[in-house]
């Protein structure tokens, strides 16, 4: 393990040196303007980044924490007394389970992980990871807050339901969730030595629930990063207004809701108040389907699916709520124009 | 890599973000980055950052007690993790800090006109003195109010940085604000025409306090509070770069 790991290291580091050398030939070739173009560019870059960075940390520790104190403090037994192996109600109770936990898309994904770990039925699981970045209290009180307790606060919570009820369905097809997942590569070892999680007093659960807070931060704060630095450059390149005067017709606004769904990246628990800001610019069923699809799908929760599922099933993960999104915008935007 | 040594990692870089944050918090630039109304929860984030690192180390103590017996390889370390949470230390680190600025109108779009934001709060904004009214303030009266000859001749004193368009005469300007709901991700810039002599001396992006009368204009089809200045000031950037609706 350890001469593997320090044998590829330095192959490792031949491309990153090579582009770096590119670059800087490439650089003296360039008109002078450049420079202080890229250079604005790369403060933007920078102040978007970190913006999202920033906004999603609390967000993201409160999910590890929530993983480390389902790994200290609820064990298999109670798992499956709580939980109904049958598909329809696990999927179900699984939508419903997020209404108890708090968090959003960043930080159910490391729960859901955990949940699968200590049993939790695939079908119960899938409908959990979809609807509860919607169905937590906190998003429930931003978006009323943005939009008042309206319609706009049902159907979301209504269709985010729904399409998570109907995905957890779809995978409950698959017995066996062995094929579906991937191992937890991160489970601390110290869990081995001791002789299970009962004879541990409670201060020392608590120690051990923290230490698995980091390991899950590192592990899926890694996807985070990724996914701010794709969505921040693509922000700092690609030009959103373009992208809005496209948006008009009943067709083509849910499309670029979606797009920008995805491209934003923004935390369920505030993209109420930025889609706040495409009311009037945009339709009701438009604006619908962003809220719905981006807590679902967004370009860090697409890493780091991909790092608890197979490929494939990230693909329906992804594909289901999107054409379910697609659909009801489209016809909600026909039903109340 | 061996337990010790990554969970030491660990426990470096969660200070070195608690750090990071910390400082932020400190000299208020969280502000540059979030709006204000996040910020409370993540100070409590910050703090949880602390109490993570202070638990790192605690068990890296007691690793180390425990590696007399036996050395033993982390299954789960795995480096990869730990360099890539380098990446925002770096990019907050090396490439100076600054608000959004008209280097970000490119891509994000300078919105003059358009319903800027939806909840129609401009009966709020009547009763405020008009020289407390900001740029957004005013954006809104003049979308919303269907007879706006009410305000010509108002005094205004707005804050914003100075940008200067194809759309606009010589002896104009436009000061613009970014309107953030949550995160400088989703900020868009908003701005007002202000008329002013000496226009032309004044430096892109700089931040100005100007202050005049409002009057009433049309730029590309849409109606638009004009200030005609009687003073145009330079200032440091405020507090709260950003406008939160």
């Amino acid at each position: 393990m350890q001469t593997m790991a320090t044998d590829r290291l330095p192959r490792r580091f031949i491309i990153p040196v090579l582009l770096f050398v590119l670059i800087l030939v490439a650089a003296s070739m360039f008109p002078d303007g450049f420079f202080t173009w890229f250079w604005d560019r790369l403060n933007v870059f920078a102040t978007i980044f970190l913006g999202i960075f920033v906004e999603a940390i609390p967000y993201l520790l409160l999910g590890t924490f929530a993983s480390g104190l389902v790994e200290e403090f609820v064990d298999r037994d109670q798992m499956s007394r709580w939980i109904s192996r049958r598909p329809a109600a696990a999927a179900i109770s699984g939508a419903f389970m997020g209404m108890i936990f708090p968090v959003c898309e960043c930080g159910v994904v490391p729960l859901t992980r955990r949940l699968f770990h200590k049993g939790l039925p695939l079908s119960a699981g899938i409908s959990f990871l979809l609807a509860a970045p919607v169905l937590n209290p906190i998003v429930i009180i931003s978006t009323a807050a943005a939009f008042g307790w309206d319609r706009m606060l049902l159907w979301r919570v209504g269709l985010s339901l729904l399409i998570a009820i109907i995905t957890g369905m779809i995978f409950s097809v698959e017995p066996n969730a062995g094929k579906i997942l991937k191992p937890i590569i991160s489970l601390p070892t110290e869990h081995d030595h001791s002789h299970g999680s009962i004879h541990k007093t409670f201060m020392e659960k608590v120690r051990g629930a923290l230490l698995v807070t980091v390991d899950e931060f590192f592990d899926m704060g890694r996807y985070l990063i990724m996914g701010s630095v794709l969505a921040a450059g693509l922000q700092t390149f690609v030009s959103q207004s373009v992208l809005l005067t496209l948006g008009s017709g009943p067709v083509f606004s849910v499309l670029i809701m979606l797009l920008l769904a995805v491209l934003l990246s923004i935390c369920s628990t505030v993209d109420a108040f930025v889609a706040l800001g495409f009311v009037g610019t945009f339709s009701f069923g438009s604006v619908l389907s962003f809220l719905v699809f981006g807590p679902m799908v967004d370009i860090k929760s697409v890493l780091m699916y991909l790092q608890v599922f197979n490929k494939k099933s990230v693909f329906y993960i992804v594909t289901i709520p999107f054409m379910i999104s697609l659909l009801s915008g489209l016809l909600l935007n026909y039903l109340l124009p | 890599m061996p337990t010790r040594m990554y969970r030491s990692f660990q426990g470096l870089l969660l200070t070195g973000l608690f750090v990071f944050f910390a400082s932020k918090a400190v000299n208020g630039q969280l502000t540059w980055y979030i709006n204000s109304r996040f910020v409370p929860l993540t100070l409590f984030g910050i703090l949880f950052l602390a109490v993570l690192a202070q638990t790192i180390f605690t068990e890296v103590k007691r690793l180390r007690a425990h590696d007399e017996e036996h050395v033993h390889e982390h299954e789960h370390a795995t480096p990869a993790n730990l360099w890539f949470m380098i990446i925002p230390l770096l990019i907050g680190v090396l490439i100076p800090a600054r608000p959004l600025n008209s280097s970000a109108f490119d891509t994000k779009g300078l919105n003059t006109s358009a319903p800027l934001v939806s909840a129609d709060t401009s009966s709020l904004i009547f009763e405020t003195e008009s020289e407390k009214r900001n740029i957004l303030d005013w954006l809104k009266l003049f979308n919303y109010e269907d007879d706006v000859t009410q305000f010509v001749g108002q005094k205004a004193s707005v804050i914003g940085f100075v940008y200067f368009d194809e759309a606009l005469g010589a002896d104009q300007f436009y000061v613009s604000r970014f309107v953030v709901s949550c995160c400088a991700a989703d900020g868009f810039a908003i701005a007002i025409p202000a008329q002013w002599p000496d226009a032309a001396s004044l430096k892109k992006d700089s931040w100005v306090i100007v202050k005049g009368s409002i009057s009433s204009v049309e730029i590309d089809g849409n109606r638009m509070p004009l200030i005609t200045a009687t003073s145009v000031e330079s200032v440091d950037v405020p507090d709260q770069p950003y406008l939160f609706p």
